[in-house]
């Protein structure tokens, strides 16, 4: 993965999540991850398509999304509920736009998509051929880990759908 | 959701089906739900954007994926190894494509991620206020499910709701501007 991808979404999730839980960020230490994730108890899935493609996972324990739900909706959670996950949903959604936006600064065109949310330990997702760089944050809430799994597309923008359209179906 | 929505991924999954697997898709009962997915053994997950945006995925138990991929690579496979979650993502996405094309023949533009591979039982996804429409495909091969969780903007209309800036909309003026 190209590694200027890499730190829009770092600035972003820093910026987003110093400004939720009113304290700083810390950032571990990078690593590239081959084989298939093994999910945590909560993980945020967004995708990306445009001049950036693949997936984004934001992955917390269950006592880190509790604890995040907490700080930013200003009500305690015990358990991640609807509303908890909702939230912690929204927090992705901002990190990725943010995100997005800072990568179409530098002219890369991305469309972001609704984020879907896996609840449970012990699944394991593939991105296939995309290699998935994982960047762990300390928050205030706990450790988050963001994995990247993005690579430059080719499609520009939202013009067409011919992005992955195998050839066979060229014909319909 | 609307049936203009729906059909597109169901036609493209029967013909897709037929074409690469080559066995009839009979359709079952449609279900609408609110609650998360539960995920089955394995699940192919891929989204659009666009103006036809949300989640799509298509779960099936370990049988109809390792038949799946046994028939489209035409040798045995026995376990969901790297090939065959990519065989069964490969379907996915020939799915999706197919009907991102029908889509825009309708006159709505979107476009798909690629796919990734959700392997294990029992593992909750929720797509959050997308209620989910469940189609049922029976095959003499397995059955496959089909998974919507999908909205539309009209057609012509701007692509992208600037909807993920709302929670942080007071602390980042420069993330609302345009």
């Amino acid at each position: 993965m190209n590694v200027k991808f890499l730190n829009p979404f770092v600035e972003a999730a820093a910026e987003v999540l110093k400004t939720e839980t009113g304290q700083e960020v810390n950032r571990g230490d990078l690593r590239l991850e081959n084989g298939n994730y093994q999910t945590d108890d909560l993980t945020v899935i967004l995708s990306l398509v445009g001049a950036v493609e693949g997936t984004v996972f934001y992955s917390m324990s269950e006592q880190t999304g509790c604890q995040l739900a907490s700080i930013i909706l200003g009500e305690q959670f015990e358990k991640l509920e609807y509303l908890a996950q909702s939230g912690i949903a929204e927090v992705g959604n901002v990190i990725t736009g943010r995100a997005s936006m800072k990568l179409a600064d530098a002219g890369f065109e991305t469309t972001i998509s609704p984020p879907a949310l896996l609840l449970g330990k012990g699944a394991a997702i593939s991105t296939l051929d995309f290699p998935r760089l994982v960047v762990p944050l300390l928050t205030a809430a706990g450790p988050i880990l963001i994995h990247l799994a993005l690579r430059q597309g080719n499609a520009r923008g939202l013009k067409t759908a011919d992005m992955s359209v195998p050839k066979a179906f060229t014909g319909i | 959701m609307d049936v203009k929505i729906l059909n597109p991924f169901l036609e493209a999954a029967i013909e897709v089906i037929q074409k690469e697997i080559g066995v009839k898709a009979e359709r079952g009962d449609l279900s609408l739900q609110k609650s998360a997915l539960t995920t089955d053994d394995v699940t192919v997950l891929i989204h659009l954007v666009g103006e036809v945006y949300g989640v799509v995925m298509y779960g099936m138990p370990k049988n109809t994926g390792l038949n799946f991929v046994s028939i489209m690579l035409g040798q045995e496979v026995k376990e969901l190894d790297s090939l065959t979650q990519s065989g069964i993502a490969e379907l996915g996405n020939v799915i999706s494509g197919a009907a991102t094309v029908k889509f825009s023949l309708a006159g709505y533009s979107s476009n798909i991620s690629p796919p990734m591979v959700i392997s294990g039982r029992g593992v909750q996804v929720s797509t959050l206020d997308f209620p989910r429409i469940v189609v049922p495909l029976h095959t003499e091969k397995g059955d496959f499910h089909v998974h919507l969780a999908l909205k539309e903007t009209a057609p012509g209309s701007q692509p992208r709701p600037e909807e993920f800036v709302k929670l942080a909309v007071e602390n980042f003026p420069s993330a609302t501007a345009g």
